[in-house]
């Protein structure tokens, strides 16, 4: 297994935000975490990112524990991560973000650069190149923390909510630059909530609720599941349906 | 810019003749240690965004190290320079390694009651001048006290130095170190996912950014030859640095330069128009600063030329 986390539990003084969730992704898989708010997925994403701790269980990437590991020492072992709100480096030029990516595998500046520009090239931003990153709109800096996370040369991207906010049509155009990305050997793990990705992208869904893994297989499967209907549309919906 | 770095270079160079007096001289030297000291904090609190209100304390250390070998070892004050900075960078080290673990004001914090506690601490211990301080060579015995008669030798060993540390934060920030440093300054977080050793990254600006701003108190106390616990650790020592970094541009590499160039004649201004009644406007003068960079443009003057110059820019290539 390529990424694999066990029995992991995040708790928040007696509040359990993840509770013994397990993981397990494959080279080359694509897999869709999916839940209601709050239901845990961003708390267990941090956890496998190392930007959180698990308060028990471990995280392994390639066979090697990086559960307490910092979330520098996650990247340089192969995972990179984008945030549900951009975390892009508003001053800096989009090349400058993307450059920051790009001196982890490319300590010269000038292979760093050459590596930058490519990234950009396969992520359609070199014409925002020298532009700072706050003059880009929503879907251009979502599509910067992408191409940033690509710089760094990863075996698997964790993308939390990467295409949350888009219209339908910048969501069909990330969606196309997300399989361009898997084609390139990149293993991803995608927290989502518009099921239309998730459904056209993942091959497996894992569903989150109240901190548990309620359900995992195929899309089809899981959108069926009565435990999923029942954590989206309520308690009552299930009875509600049997009632008819 | 392309004129104008240049232009400020030999601006520097032909000033003390072009204004050849020794009041005129006394300000250029006092502008340029400044801007070396603000240049030094600029790496650290400037680039890295960790904002150090106690860097008087690696400034004390300089200071007070060259007159130190000098009172007690009968050595030239110059031999205390490199003491000077390997202490300030041990003391980066001692308060950098375990305040950046945190995220947040703790740095900042630590900074002041650090070099608050030296600073009293200094005006305790005899060996160190206890409250009265310590006292330079009245008349060089030879070149290597650096004990010279008018303030031209000063102004460019001076210059020389800060061309040195303008050098250094050229080459920092095109360099990887400081493309991580501007990172860290704008989201640590997303700085730490895309591989930047946050801490180490923040210790080696606090190392190099102590080293020179010893340098800059080392300079200070040869230069006038007495060194006292409010001259080298007091916090406005600390305040005018971030201050004068703050007003031209912090985070940027000339920004500290152009502080100091408005800072210091205003200093000196002010001094000269009210005289020994006006010692305290240097703090209203500060503190109306901060309010105005606060308010208007904390991006400081380097930001604003940036903006405007841009503008302008726009308008007649439309």
């Amino acid at each position: 297994m390529l990424l694999e986390a066990k029995g992991v539990s995040k708790a928040f003084g007696s509040f359990f935000a993840v509770r013994n969730a397990d993981l397990s992704v494959a080279e080359g898989e694509i897999i869709g975490l999916i839940g209601p708010n709050g239901a845990g997925k961003s708390t267990f994403f941090n956890c496998l990112a190392g930007d959180a701790v698990p308060t028990s269980g471990t995280v392994s990437f390639d066979g090697v524990d990086l559960t307490r590991a910092t979330p520098d020492i996650h990247a340089r072992a192969g995972i990179g991560r984008t945030f549900q709100v951009p975390a892009t480096f508003e001053d800096m030029t989009v090349l400058e973000n993307v450059e920051v990516g790009a001196y982890l595998r490319h300590p010269h500046r000038a292979d760093a650069r050459k590596k930058a520009i490519e990234v950009l090239e396969i992520t359609e931003l070199a014409r925002f190149a020298d532009q700072r990153a706050r003059g880009l709109g929503t879907p251009g800096r979502k599509r910067l923390e992408i191409a940033r996370v690509l710089a760094l040369e990863p075996r698997l991207m964790l993308l939390d909510e990467a295409l949350a906010g888009l219209t339908p049509s910048e969501i069909q155009r990330a969606v196309e630059l997300l399989r361009r990305i898997h084609g390139m050997g990149i293993t991803l793990v995608i927290v989502e909530h518009i099921m239309e990705v998730i459904m056209s992208l993942a091959a497996r869904v894992i569903v989150f609720n109240q901190g548990h893994v309620i359900a995992q297989g195929k899309p089809e499967e899981v959108v069926k599941d009565e435990g999923v209907i029942q954590a989206y549309l309520g308690r009552n919906h299930g009875k509600r349906r049997g009632a008819r | 810019m392309k004129i104008g770095v240049p232009a400020l270079a030999l601006a520097l160079v032909v000033y003390p003749f072009v204004l050849n007096d020794p009041f005129y001289h006394d300000i250029g030297v006092a502008l340029l240690l400044a801007a070396i000291s603000a240049s030094a904090w600029n790496i650290v609190g400037g680039y890295a965004g960790q904002v150090s209100v106690g860097h008087g304390m690696f400034f004390g250390i300089g200071a007070y190290v060259p007159l130190l070998v000098y009172q007690h070892g009968a050595w030239p004050p110059v031999v205390g320079v490199p003491i000077g900075i390997v202490l300030s960078v041990g003391l980066a080290v001692a308060i950098g390694y375990p305040t950046f673990r945190l995220r947040g004001h703790y740095f900042s914090m630590a900074t002041i009651a650090v070099a608050e506690l030296i600073r009293i601490y200094v005006g305790t211990v005899d060996y160190l001048g206890a409250a009265i301080g310590l006292q330079g060579p009245a008349v060089g015995r030879g070149w290597w006290d650096l004990t010279f008669r008018g303030e031209l030798p000063y102004y460019y060993v001076f210059l020389g130095v800060l061309a040195i540390l303008l050098y250094v934060t050229f080459e920092v920030q095109r360099s990887r170190f400081g493309s991580y440093l501007h990172s860290i300054r704008a989201n640590e977080r997303a700085a730490a996912s895309l591989g930047v050793p946050v801490r180490q990254t923040k210790l080696k600006a606090l190392m190099l950014s102590a080293a020179f701003t010893s340098v800059a108190g080392s300079l200070y106390s040869i230069k006038t030859g007495f060194i006292d616990p409010e001259s080298g650790f007091g916090l406005l020592v600390s305040v005018q640095m971030l201050i004068t970094a703050a007003l031209g541009g912090a985070g940027t590499l000339f920004g500290p330069l152009i502080g100091a160039l408005i800072l210091v004649p205003l200093q000196a201004g002010t001094n000269t128009w009210f005289g020994g009644g006006g010692s305290g406007l240097t703090y209203v003068l500060y503190g109306g600063i901060i309010v105005l960079l606060a308010r208007f443009e904390p991006g400081g003057l380097y930001e604003f030329w940036h903006r405007v110059s841009g503008k302008w820019r726009a308008r007649h290539a439309a």
